[in-house]
């Protein structure tokens, strides 16, 4: 697998985290702002979209959905489905030092055990060698 | 039992979604451009590939079902039980996109599994 894919692939890993922390901080701004009165819809849709945090996170969850189906073109899902889940460590990381959220141990043995469990997948056979990329080039050219 | 059913199609849906999605991306084709008009003629190939289109079908049965199992349940218990999609979405490609999946991999996507249902506790 090229080393492209591998960029891609980061790169969404950390659009999702980070849209997650921009979602979760504009929603907290706007509870604690307005607490919501039930069924108050069209309250809670104008205080959306009025918020840059609720841009910010949907824009890069967007990004992040089109990085994945460009990786899903170009690797296998059981390879992209255990090594996307990296973002969830992330995710647990950044909700630890942007938003302050206090991290249990218990979370920090899982966020232990996803990595251990990506970097074994990632060892399992699709590696970015050189190799196969000499092998693709000339294909792709032919055809 | 009902939380366990809706569960259970929540997993399910979310799994197809995921196997269907990587079908319709492979029948699309590698992507590996970064002019727009090729994106663009991409973009219109995807919005019409049927597997696409099925994936975003299954995808928003899972929204719904995690809505309806949160109706129902806690989050605490709903998120860990998502972990089984891992496992699952795995087995789909295994069986229905043909991928081999060895050994090595099984075992870091059972870490994984794991990993995500005590993050989430």
């Amino acid at each position: 697998m090229p080393l492209v894919t591998y960029i891609l692939l980061a790169i969404a890993i950390f659009a999702q985290a980070a849209g997650n922390v921009f979602l979760s901080k504009g929603m907290k701004q706007i509870a604690s702002v307005s607490p919501l009165i039930g069924g108050n819809f069209l309250a809670l849709f104008s205080q959306l979209v009025n918020s840059p945090f609720i841009w910010a996170g949907t824009c890069l969850l967007i990004i992040f959905f089109l990085l994945f189906l460009t990786v899903l073109s170009r690797a296998e899902l059981s390879f992209v489905l255990p090594v996307i889940s990296i973002e969830i460590v992330v995710n647990v990381a950044f909700a630890g030092y942007f938003l302050n959220e206090p991290v249990s141990l218990i979370r920090w043995i899982g966020a232990v055990l996803i990595s251990t469990g990506v970097i074994l997948v990632m060892r399992s056979g699709q590696k970015p060698t050189g190799t196969e990329c000499d092998v693709k080039i000339p294909g792709g050219q032919g055809g | 039992m009902k939380t366990f059913i809706i569960i259970a199609i929540m997993v399910l849906a979310d799994s197809a979604g995921d196997v269907l999605l990587t079908r319709g991306m492979k029948q699309v084709g590698e992507i590996s451009t970064i002019k727009p008009k090729e994106l663009l003629a991409i973009a219109r190939k995807v919005l019409c590939n049927r597997s696409f289109l099925c994936a975003i079908f299954f995808m928003a049965i899972t929204f719904f079902s995690f809505l309806a199992a949160l109706s129902q349940a806690d989050l605490s218990f709903v998120f860990p039980a998502t972990a089984l999609v891992y496992v699952i979405g795995t087995f789909g490609a295994k069986f229905f996109l043909g991928e081999r999946v060895t050994s090595k991999r099984w075992a870091g996507t059972l870490l994984v599994c794991l990993g995500v249902a005590l993050t989430s506790l």
